[in-house]
């Protein structure tokens, strides 16, 4: 089973009809020269990747340039159109004085399964007292949250707010809170692999291709700045796989991670059952890690 | 007179050989054009418009050969993240096999009809799907 813990879905059709609302997304997320694809296209991609389920990522931008990338009702859209094959994220802008109501709203009334969160585009510290009742709301729903953390290819997102170091006091503070530092956390890797190896309800996902190709680029992470064994010895239950797509693609993903040689039990950990766990799905085979 | 038809084709896998040529031969005979020219025209980077024989050893042989000259693993220069694309393409051998198979085709249009050679088949050439794809059919003639 693949589940893909990382995707934004500014480019699915069924939520594209506005150009302007997509002209919008385009430049607040910084891609382009795509244009949007039927729903029948997306599934078609997923299934010829093996892809059995993605998660999908909104972004609340309401009190930095007064909108939001993808939207928790647009997300709420999609899922309904294929439930089993999609799984719902919100966001809010913590900035907003009515973020803990947004949140609510969409955990409880919009089924949403997890929270997206982007220090560096929304601007913030993940460990500022603003972010307390967004955390608290989501150990109340059991809810996860996936932040980006590292470099970001964002226009107007710095890197500062998203330093790995700056989630250690949440992982802290909130034990039992899952979260996902996504991509890394390049090119902070070895601050990422600190808190994958000390803290249990840190995670991380394999979205990353910033330079080369997949293949070079894993090799040069996983292998040579990493130890070539860490993830196989080490973080085997806390790497998830996610693409980051339309930023990039499974179809170059999926191989290179193929090809790290990976122990078949930990490559199906990556694929899909580490990310169970952090969904809250399932708990985890190494209760010791709890 | 000039006739405009676009195809729009879903593409299920990253190297597919997508045969047009009923599409084409049946736009022709029906647009009212009786004699001149039919352009077929990818518009795309990553595909290509072939001619050849219809036989799938025919197929897995031109695969087979652009394979060989545009392998998944050599140093191409475009790895690498595209600010002007905001995306990481990574996909040179798709240019590359577009490149060697060419964009385009042409058929010539005689009393209303595609003329064609008996072992002719026209082929949108996936090199970077799935994906859907856009082929324009413009008959230009009188």
């Amino acid at each position: 089973m693949i589940i893909d813990v990382h995707t934004h879905p500014i480019f699915y059709k069924a939520i594209s009809e506005d150009t302007e609302i997509l002209k919008y997304r385009k430049e607040q997320f910084g891609i382009f020269k795509q244009s949007p694809s039927p729903l029948e296209s997306v599934l078609q991609e997923m299934d010829y990747n093996g892809i059995d389920r993605s998660i999908l990522l909104p972004l609340d931008l309401t009190t930095q340039s007064g909108g939001w990338i993808v939207t928790n009702e647009d997300v709420k859209h999609i899922v309904d159109l294929a439930p089993e094959r999609f799984i719902g994220f919100a966001s809010v802008d913590p900035h907003r004085s009515d973020a803990a109501e947004i949140l609510e709203y969409a955990f409880r009334d919009l089924g949403l399964q997890g929270l997206k969160l982007n220090p560096s585009k929304q601007k913030f510290y993940p460990q500022d007292d603003i972010l307390k009742p967004i955390y608290e709301l989501c150990l109340q729903y059991n809810r996860p949250i996936l932040f980006h953390a590292g470099m970001s290819w964002e226009p107007d997102a710095p890197a500062k707010y998203s330093h790995p170091l700056n989630f250690e006091e949440v992982a802290i503070a909130y034990p039992d809170l899952r979260m996902c530092l996504a991509h890394f956390g390049w090119p902070w890797v070895h601050e990422t692999v600190m808190l994958l190896l000390k803290y249990p309800n840190v995670f991380t996902d394999t979205s990353l291709l910033h330079m080369d190709n997949a293949l070079d680029f894993y090799k040069q992470v996983f292998k040579t700045n990493m130890g070539p064994l860490w993830i196989e010895r080490n973080l085997n239950d806390k790497v998830m796989f996610g693409t980051n797509s339309p930023r990039f693609k499974a179809k170059r993903l999926l191989p290179a991670l193929k090809a790290m040689d990976f122990r078949p039990k930990t490559l199906g950990k990556i694929l899909g059952g580490n990310a169970q766990v952090f969904l809250g799905e399932r708990g985890n085979e190494r209760p010791w890690l709890n | 007179m000039v006739k405009l038809k676009t195809l729009v084709i879903r593409s299920e896998a990253e190297f597919q050989m997508i045969k047009i040529t009923e599409e084409i031969r049946s736009f022709i005979a029906d647009c009212g054009v009786q004699n001149g020219l039919a352009a077929v025209i990818s518009a795309h980077t990553t595909t290509g418009i072939m001619i050849n024989e219809g036989l799938e050893c025919v197929e897995t042989d031109i695969e087979e050969l652009l394979e060989r000259l545009a392998p998944k693993d050599f140093p191409y220069a475009h790895a690498h993240f595209l600010p002007s694309y905001g995306a990481t393409g990574s996909n040179s051998p798709s240019h590359l096999k577009s490149m060697i198979s060419g964009n385009s085709c042409l058929f010539v249009v005689q009393d209303g009809q595609m003329i064609s050679g008996d072992a002719q088949d026209v082929y949108l050439a996936e090199f970077d799907g799935p994906k859907s794809r856009k082929v324009y059919i413009q008959v230009i003639g009188e």
